[in-house]
């Protein structure tokens, strides 16, 4: 049982290899559409991910630093593989379930529990398992009579509920929080912190969170990564990535 | 790309009819008059075209015997499907931009699961155009058979051109600009509105039968009206296929021209 934890444990998630994202910014759409049959169409690359690589194991929770535009959110949709890499391997094992935007990603003409239908399949559960899983979602969400109501008549406090609810509850194994743990009043905040927290100790999840503010990281993170113009400046544990993040924030 | 898009539409198969049904949902629930319109849209243009032809251009006579009523509503009633899965297929991944941005789906399926979308209500259509030939006292005969057939070549073809569109579109708003201007040529250079075989200059009848329009068209009619069997036509049938393989090359190559680029503009 033990060595088999241990395994685990061992076991790469998410391998980056040498991983360039170069994005393309061309002077308007009429370049870009010429750009498709025509190759010598000029444009400016911006590196969003610059020669990046790095893996991470199952159960390790990683902290991403960095200031606006290093590269976090294009390396973390990387991750959950709705942009790809312009050079460089990715590999990912594992269920993603990726806190990014959590107002997006509803379709707002469907009610509630539609919704959490709909997210289920597109995550490739089968019915079965999303029947068994929607009390728990909905009695997480705290949405009430709301539920069935489509969700274009819900707040954006509400939305962020419920998108929070069907990503931690459908078991994820790879969870990726961006600043997400903002969401809502503080008691449903308290409750979020506690479940990722559980879902970290119980479950053996693998965390990814990204945030500007290094006391909330320190409480679920033990390795950070600091990002500085698409660059990895510094990867090690956390405290340490703090105080480099900290130290150098100014000039970076 | 070909067996990576077929083992994507494979694998996600559930989640296509899925979404084609909450497409089919969405597109006409919000409204108070809801699946009404579906109606009331083709009634009133087919309407139109009737008066005009009829009564303003005095020219709507009868067709093999059919009323030209008949005859107008065989062949517009696809065309409305075919019309909405071009002007529909330009908007279809800027529709969907929150499965190709937010989440991993195979972004070669939208085009699929909207053209399933679109077809359930073409089907109801059908239906109702059935029920209109009844009423005019023309059974239902083995010739009604083939109109399955018509149904999934159509689909087919438009499922590539609406990927084609789509990834194109997405990068650019010219481009959907250009569709939409050139949807009006298409219906009045295809074999809607007259008969393509009565056209006198050999090169320009042959153009004309390749728009898979004409073929799809002159289709249903020959289930309707004509009662002709669509092996009965081999030049047209090999003409359609043709055109099937042009689209299908046009939408992989495009969408494999620009699937990594997609997201990154949407």
């Amino acid at each position: 049982m033990c060595s088999k934890a241990v395994r685990d444990r061992d076991k790469t998630v998410i391998e980056f290899k040498e991983v360039t994202k170069i994005y393309k910014l061309y002077k308007n759409d009429k370049h870009r559409l010429m750009s498709v049959f025509y190759k010598g169409i000029h444009y400016k690359e911006k590196r969003a991910v610059d020669d990046v690589s790095f893996s991470i194991k199952q159960g390790e929770s990683v902290a991403l630093f960095g200031r606006n535009g290093a590269g976090k959110s294009t390396i973390l949709k990387m991750i959950t593989g709705v942009t790809y890499p312009t050079s460089g391997d990715i590999a990912v094992e594992g269920i993603v379930s990726a806190l990014l935007e959590l107002t997006a990603g509803f379709d707002v003409e469907m009610t509630g529990r539609e919704n959490i239908f709909l997210k289920g399949q597109l995550m490739g559960l089968r019915d079965k398992q999303i029947h068994a899983l929607e009390p728990d979602i909905v009695d997480f969400a705290e949405l009430g009579d709301y539920i069935d109501q489509p969700v274009r008549t819900y707040s954006s406090g509400m939305k962020s509920k419920l998108g929070f609810a069907i990503n931690v509850c459908i078991e994820p194994e790879i969870l990726i929080v961006d600043e997400a743990l903002s969401v809502g009043d503080d008691v449903f905040k308290k409750k979020c912190l506690t479940r990722v927290t559980e879902l970290i100790e119980r479950d053996n999840v693998t965390l990814l969170f990204v945030t500007h503010a290094p006391a909330t990281a320190r409480d679920f993170c033990k390795r950070g990564i600091v990002l500085k113009d698409g660059k990895i400046v510094c990867d090690a544990d956390i405290d340490a990535s703090i105080a480099y993040y900290k130290a150098n924030m100014s000039d970076m | 790309m070909l067996l990576s898009i077929i083992s994507d539409h494979i694998v996600w198969r559930h989640q296509i009819f899925k979404l084609a049904k909450s497409d089919m949902i969405k597109t006409y629930t919000g409204a108070a008059l809801g699946w009404a319109w579906a109606v009331i849209k083709p009634s009133v243009t087919i309407f139109v075209f009737w008066f005009a032809f009829s009564i303003g251009l005095r020219m709507g006579g009868p067709i093999e015997g059919y009323p030209f009523l008949l005859w107008l509503t065989a062949g517009m009633i696809p065309w409305f499907y075919m019309l909405e899965m071009i002007t529909g297929g330009t908007g279809a991944f800027t529709k969907y931009s929150f499965l190709i941005t937010k989440m991993k789906f195979p972004v070669a399926t939208i085009p699929t699961f909207v053209g399933i979308s679109k077809l359930f209500i073409h089907i109801c259509l059908m239906a109702l155009v059935v029920g209109l030939f009844l009423l005019h006292g023309y059974k239902p005969d083995i010739y009604y058979l083939q109109l399955p057939i018509y149904m999934l070549l159509m689909l087919l073809i438009f499922i590539n051109v609406a990927l084609f569109e789509a990834a194109l579109s997405a990068m650019s708003k010219d481009f959907m600009n250009l569709v939409n201007s050139f949807t009006n040529a298409l219906f009045w250079l295809s074999g809607i509105m007259f008969d393509v075989h009565e056209i006198n200059i050999h090169w320009l009848r042959v153009l004309l039968m390749f728009n898979p329009v004409t073929f799809i068209a002159s289709g249903y009619r020959n289930v309707f009206i004509y009662k002709v069997w669509i092996w009965e036509q081999p030049q047209e049938f090999l003409l359609f296929i043709g055109a099937l393989v042009v689209t299908a090359v046009l939408g992989i190559w495009s969408f494999k021209r620009l699937y990594k680029e997609i997201p990154d503009v949407l």
